[in-house]
């Protein structure tokens, strides 16, 4: 017979190389869970991401229990001993069952020397806990569960949102859905998710998204095959509005994988001329394709493997639309990755902005004279967003900003900016500029 | 010592049904102990003779956290003390990398004979119990998917086949 598969040493081989910096939870966790049973993979899943979501609380008070930190080779006992301190602390599993099973991963680890320290380490945390709790609540780190960079930044940032941007980082997104509406509309989608007794409700800002009371899997819901239902975030879904695509629209998603706002903007308007969807990344441009499939609307796209900072895929011809939803901090979605809080660094972000730059100056000249360009990101940092268009129409005569009427997020100087939101949307970032037509020159 | 090469479903050599041990002698104990190589190294708790392409009535267990203690069971069997079934997550080395509860009673009365060959009883349950009827079962040419749905049973099937293919591709 095969040894029992200790579940915590599993979680803890998927976060080890995180905390290494190598990776992503969404490139390691999936691998694991092939190596999973079934009947635990639900229970994997929520090891690594509850500890994943408390890390830097959880880093804290190892800290404040390890005479010396683990050897760079030993960082799976570090992560060990955080999934333990977060059964212990956060979850609702038995705290004999956590000690047990995670004193005996070492032995899976084939580490078996390190269980007497985190058995000794995990009892002292039951019985100090309070103390020590009360002796790190000062500590900005331990209170706030974020990186020190992350915090000062958002403070000077914003002043008066950031305590809610931190908190509202550490909660679930719920799980949000679009209606297609080429199938249905979205009062009868919402009668057939209660007639599969799936609870839900129409989202405040996007006319075709719904929010699922509980999250639900995709193979559940009445019409997903089908195509008639895609998993999508609010803020997300408010691309294609502003867009406002017309008839006739020769129109261009650049960075466009998964490929949602490009499936949305093509279910909204069935008479567009012609769309292209460029994506850098192969492995990421497959999934653009897989999406398009279930949707039925491979025939009215066509998808480029290439890079948005160049041109050398581009026809010639320009376009009526671009939509610009450029690569990130994907801070703004860290409720879903939280990983994301361990992986980004601050010097990250200054680079990001130049790549942001960069696309934008780039694909400006690919817009037709009068046409629409939409900008985009999932980042709450304003070097981003507001202040990419700041730079940009500084060096771009012929663009012109034109401010968002709507009543979600706040309106900036440039764009408007969303704040994740408790149950609600994620972090995101619009921003519409008009090419100026060439009437002028006439 | 030796470790050997483990069968992996669907081999139809896990069905043998395995012959009684005449005598425990050097040869059987030469056996007993690549046995314990190959199943501490797989990593393992249990192994039957016949995962090993050996069709004699022997499992080697152990089912302690450090590995230390070592059980040799020869000609074993075993009667059942408690009807009552109860659930466990079982894997088998021949079929890596899935596991499956399977439901047996949860009390036995094991009689077997050692590896110096003497006769011995041993009441188990628990983990033990679970252990000691899976390799039985082994011996019988029996598996643990053999408990679960035709579906799930075909689905690990088809996933091994693959894999056999894949590394049939790469030898």
């Amino acid at each position: 017979m095969a040894e029992p598969i200790n579940i915590r040493a599993l979680a803890a081989n998927v976060l080890a190389p995180l905390l290494r910096q190598h990776g992503s939870l969404s490139t390691h966790l999936p691998d694991a869970l092939v190596h999973c049973p079934e009947q635990d993979r639900a229970l994997l899943q929520q090891l690594c991401y509850g500890t994943m979501r408390e890390l830097f609380r959880l880093e804290r008070l190892a800290q404040h229990f390890l005479r010396k930190p683990f050897r760079t080779q030993d960082l799976d006992l570090q992560a060990l001993l955080l999934i333990g301190l977060w059964q212990l602390r956060a979850s609702r599993i038995p705290a004999h069952a956590a000690l047990n099973e995670t004193v005996s991963a070492t032995e899976d680890l084939n580490k078996a020397w390190a269980g007497k320290l985190l058995n000794a380490i995990l009892r002292r945390y039951q019985r100090e806990h309070s103390e020590v709790e009360a002796e790190l609540a000062n500590d900005p780190v331990f209170q706030w569960n974020h990186p020190q960079w992350f915090i000062s930044k958002l403070m000077h940032n914003w002043p008066d949102h950031w305590q809610d941007i931190l908190s509202a980082n550490d909660t679930q997104a719920p799980m949000t859905l679009r209606v297609n509406k080429r199938l249905l509309t979205r009062k009868k989608a919402l009668d057939r998710l209660s007639e599969a007794g799936l609870e839900a409700k129409a989202c405040a800002y996007s006319p075709d998204g719904i929010t699922l009371k509980k999250p639900a899997d995709v193979a559940a819901l009445p019409g997903f095959a089908e195509g008639a239902l895609s998993v999508q975030d609010e803020a997300a879904q408010l691309a294609a509005g502003l867009l406002a695509t017309e008839p006739g629209d020769r129109v261009l998603d650049a960075c466009a994988a998964p490929g949602g706002k490009l499936c949305h903007l093509l279910e909204q308007n069935t008479q567009l001329k012609e769309v292209v969807a460029v994506e850098l990344e192969p492995e990421r441009a497959r999934r653009i394709h897989d999406n398009l499939h279930r949707l039925g609307l491979q025939l009215e796209c066509q998808v480029l493997t290439a890079d948005a900072t160049s041109h050398d895929w581009w026809d010639g011809q320009l376009f009526d639309r671009i939509l610009v939803d450029a690569p990130c901090s994907a801070t703004g979605v860290i409720r879903r990755h939280p990983d994301i809080k361990l992986l980004r660094q601050g010097e990250d972000i200054a680079a990001l902005a130049g790549i942001q730059l960069g696309i934008l100056t780039n694909l400006w000249g690919l817009l037709k004279p009068g046409g629409r360009l939409v900008y985009a990101t999932c980042s709450i940092f304003s070097q981003e967003n507001e202040r990419i268009i700041e730079r940009f129409l500084k060096q771009q005569p012929d663009a012109r900003h034109q401010s968002i009427d709507a009543d979600w997020g706040e309106a900036r100087p440039y764009g408007r900016q969303l704040f994740p939101q408790v149950d609600g949307h994620d972090g995101f970032y619009y921003a519409v500029l008009n090419k100026q037509a060439d009437d002028t020159q006439a | 010592m030796a470790k050997l090469n483990i069968l992996e479903f669907p081999d139809p050599r896990l069905r043998t049904i395995a012959e009684p041990v005449e005598q425990v002698d050097d040869e059987i104990r030469q056996l007993v102990d690549d046995m314990f190589e190959t199943m501490y190294d797989a990593p393992g708790i249990g192994l039957a003779a016949t995962q090993v392409n050996v069709h004699k009535r022997i499992v080697t267990i152990d089912v302690s956290e450090d590995g230390n203690e070592p059980l040799v069971l020869i000609n074993p069997e075993f009667t059942v003390l408690q009807d009552e079934l109860e659930k466990m997550q079982e894997g088998c080395l021949s079929v890596p990398g899935f596991y499956e509860e399977v439901k047996r009673p949860n009390r036995i009365l094991l009689k077997a004979l050692d590896r110096d060959g003497t006769p011995y009883e041993l009441e188990a349950e628990g983990l033990l119990a679970v252990c000691i009827q899976h390799e039985l079962d082994h011996l019988n040419g029996k598996l643990f998917v053999d408990y679960l749905s035709a579906l799930k049973r075909n689905r690990i099937r088809g996933k091994l086949e693959k894999k056999h293919r894949l590394e049939t591709h790469q030898a």
